[in-house]
């Protein structure tokens, strides 16, 4: 049992995109749970790749290409466990709000998120208001991200939020911004539920906010 | 006089170069074929017409954008009507920047969400009174030669801060500005301060008092609001900075010349819509360009490698023939310290040597989130003591002193030689660096260069200064701002970032 997660843990760690999802079949071919090889195997291993990354033993580059290997090894499992009826550990909404264009930041968010085994739902840049709304009722996430660089976009994150609240959607999910100019304190100011100063911060927080942490 | 040489060539300055000639056109001719095969995403409609008109290739419409290529002789023909030198003055005409080939002026960085309160070194956002302080900062400091805001003002509403940033920067000083505009109708009422500032619309062709900065996105992205300023500056005689902001490794290439051929290729489509739209739209072509740091994921802004790209582009952009944007002065420490010293001292000192026409950012800590009134005057000596490298060596039989040396013979001293006089222009003096014994460094308060450059911060901003606008223009100037809030009022939320 230890052998199959032990390697696994060593292919991910090691951002082997080839080994890993040939371990998974393996896996599935002796007989294992999907819900356990992602659980055990997966997860652990991206938390250790997390976990290296913060102590500043991991560099973005290598952590990409773990995540990478962990989303290889995931489309395999992903059909299974969804007719078994189990979860991914959530599904975040993300975007660069309205008349932004930057969103390098964002899209580290979105990889990094679904190397800690999240469904990432990523509307692009230069996102209305109206389109987070919509993807809030046709997707049903528990997160919406929103990313801004410039201080004259901002103010999009703070209409976005109330065209939340409009909708009567508010209270159905969690709220994290970031980018560039934004701040704890604004966030805080706009309503939003949380804040992350890079990309592991958002994940950290993504993670927290569906008790995963 | 008996001429007794010839074919005598000297060094003036000395002489920095990061590429060879060969190595400049391999990056411009790869860049043509960036422009002509990848093409580049156009997100205004009238600049895609522009475009269009003048025989570029578009392709890939969508309902905000098309995909633009242009072809390389669309480039020659632009390169034909592109000013070799633009000039930007202050509103008095006191200070005059001629860009062109090897003239280096230095300036600070603008918009910086945060700022470093001079007095109490606190991190905050950033206020009216705050950029109206560091403007007068740079009016004090003789190696500033022009000024950006160096702070988001963020006291005043979000939408049209362009405009109040504006005034707080007249207010503070004459030299010439580099602005930012939210949008449009920001540059359009920037425009119109300029005019009441110089005195009428006619005096802004005898000399513009601003620039505008304009940054598209990397990679190969033109949004609306860049290409409506774009026209808008074509149009209007502004001379304007279009500096794409490349961040290796995340937003182009890790390698630093795929990361300069692309940061090219932006520049280069602006070069050929401006002209396009006016020949003879006077641009300055250049940009902050650097890395992502691949553990924090920031953009660096000390780093070996913006000092490097900076240093190339420049020689890309004489090369070109066009008046060049640097980047220096600036750092990723978070408060005025060794790190900021040290980053700063590498990069102006890499800057000059290659000499961009608009060395800007001078003051910027944090990744250029938080400027610091320190760093600024502390680079001013910097600057000071660069310039004086630049200086050279003049080898003449005046300078070899020949005469003098035989004349004090061995084991003399020179101290009290008429020879000796020619310290004061010959030897560097520094004002904030310190040199003196320990004691009497002891005597005088063991002050240590922070210190040091944190009082004459202090002593630069509460030195009683005239005004530089009177009363009846400030408030014609502070008319256009109020209506501009009116104009923008339902845009904003009731939100304030102080308070």
């Amino acid at each position: 049992m230890s052998t199959l997660y032990e390697e696994l843990f060593t292919a991910i760690l090691e951002g082997n995109n080839e080994i890993t999802p040939r371990l998974v079949q393996k896996g599935l071919d002796e007989g294992w749970v999907p819900k356990d090889i992602l659980d055990h195997g997966l997860v652990v291993g991206m938390n250790e790749v997390g976990a290296r990354f913060k102590a500043g033993d991991m560099y973005v580059p290598e952590v990409l290409m773990s995540a990478e290997a962990m989303q290889a090894g995931l489309k395999i499992l992903r059909p299974l466990l969804v007719s078994s009826g189990a979860q991914l550990i959530g599904k975040i909404v993300l975007g660069t709000v309205k008349g932004d264009l930057h969103d390098i930041g964002k899209n580290l968010v979105g990889m990094m998120c679904e190397g800690a085994g999240f469904e990432v739902i990523d509307l692009g840049f230069n996102v209305e208001p109206e389109r987070f709304v919509e993807a809030i009722k046709q997707h049903q996430p528990q997160i919406v991200g929103m990313s801004a660089l410039l201080t004259t976009t901002m103010r999009a994150m703070a209409h976005t939020i109330k065209a939340i609240e409009e909708a009567g959607l508010r209270d159905k999910v969690k709220i994290m911004v970031g980018g560039a100019s934004v701040d704890a304190e604004f966030s805080r100011r706009i309503g939003a539920d949380g804040y992350g100063s890079n990309a592991p911060a958002g994940v950290d927080l993504a993670k927290r906010f569906v008790g995963a942490v | 006089m008996q001429v007794k040489k010839t074919n005598y060539r000297v060094n003036a300055t000395p002489t920095f170069e990061v590429l060879s000639e060969d190595e400049i056109e391999a990056i411009y001719y790869s860049a043509l074929r960036v422009l002509y095969e990848t093409g580049l995403r156009v997100y205004e409609k009238e600049g895609v017409e522009v475009a269009y008109s003048g025989g570029a290739i578009v392709e890939d419409t969508t309902k905000d954008s098309s995909l633009v290529k242009i072809p390389p002789w669309m480039v020659d023909r632009a390169r034909a009507t592109l000013p070799r030198k633009v000039v930007v003055t202050g509103p008095n005409r006191k200070y005059c920047m001629e860009l062109y080939k090897n003239q280096i002026y230095f300036g600070t960085g603008s918009d910086t969400p945060f700022t470093l309160d001079p007095y109490t070194g606190q991190r905050r956002r950033a206020t009216y009174q705050d950029v109206k302080n560091l403007a007068r900062l740079a009016e004090a400091l003789p190696n500033i030669d022009f000024h950006m805001s160096l702070g988001i003002v963020q006291d005043s509403a979000v939408g049209t801060y362009d405009r109040w940033q504006y005034l707080a920067m007249l207010e503070g000083t004459n030299k010439p500005i580099n602005i930012t505009a939210v949008d449009l109708d920001g540059l359009h009422d920037q425009l119109e301060m300029a005019y009441i500032r110089l005195g009428g619309k006619e005096e802004w062709k005898k000399g513009p008092c601003f620039s505008l900065y304009i940054e598209p996105v990397s990679p190969l992205s033109h949004s609306k609001e860049v290409v409506q300023k774009l026209l808008f500056s074509a149009d209007h005689d502004i001379p304007f900075v279009y500096t794409p902001c490349p961040l290796a490794g995340a937003t182009a290439p890790t390698t630093l010349a795929g990361t300069a051929v692309q940061a090219l290729t932006e520049s280069l489509f602006g070069i050929v819509l401006s002209q396009l739209r006016k020949p003879g739209a006077q641009l300055i072509i250049g940009g902050l360009m650097s890395n992502m740091d691949m553990l924090t994921t920031v953009y660096c802004y000390g780093s070996p490698e913006m000092a490097l790209l900076s240093a190339a582009y420049t020689q890309i952009t004489k090369w070109l023939e066009v008046p060049e944007y640097e980047t220096g002065g600036c750092s990723d420490a978070k408060l005025f310290d060794e790190q900021a010293a040290m980053e700063a001292t590498i990069n102006l000192a890499t800057a000059a040597l290659v000499g961009g026409n608009m060395i800007h950012d001078v003051g910027y800590i944090e990744q250029g989130l938080t400027s610091s009134p320190d760093m600024m005057v502390a680079s001013d000596e910097i600057i000071d003591m660069v310039k004086h490298i630049l200086g050279g060596i003049p080898v003449t039989d005046e300078t070899m002193a020949l005469d003098v040396i035989d004349e004090i013979g061995p084991g003399g001293h020179y101290r009290e030689h008429d020879h000796t006089t020619r310290w004061k222009t010959e030897l560097w003096r520094p004002k904030l660096i310190n040199r003196q014994s320990w004691e009497n460094w002891e005597l005088a308060g063991s002050k240590a260069y922070q210190q040091r450059v944190r009082e004459r911060v202090i002593e630069i901003l509460d030195a009683d200064t005239q005004p530089l606008v009177d009363e009846a223009m400030y408030k014609e100037l502070h008319r256009i701002c109020e209506l501009a809030d009116a104009r923008h009022k339902d845009e904003e939320l009731d939100i304030k970032m102080f308070g």
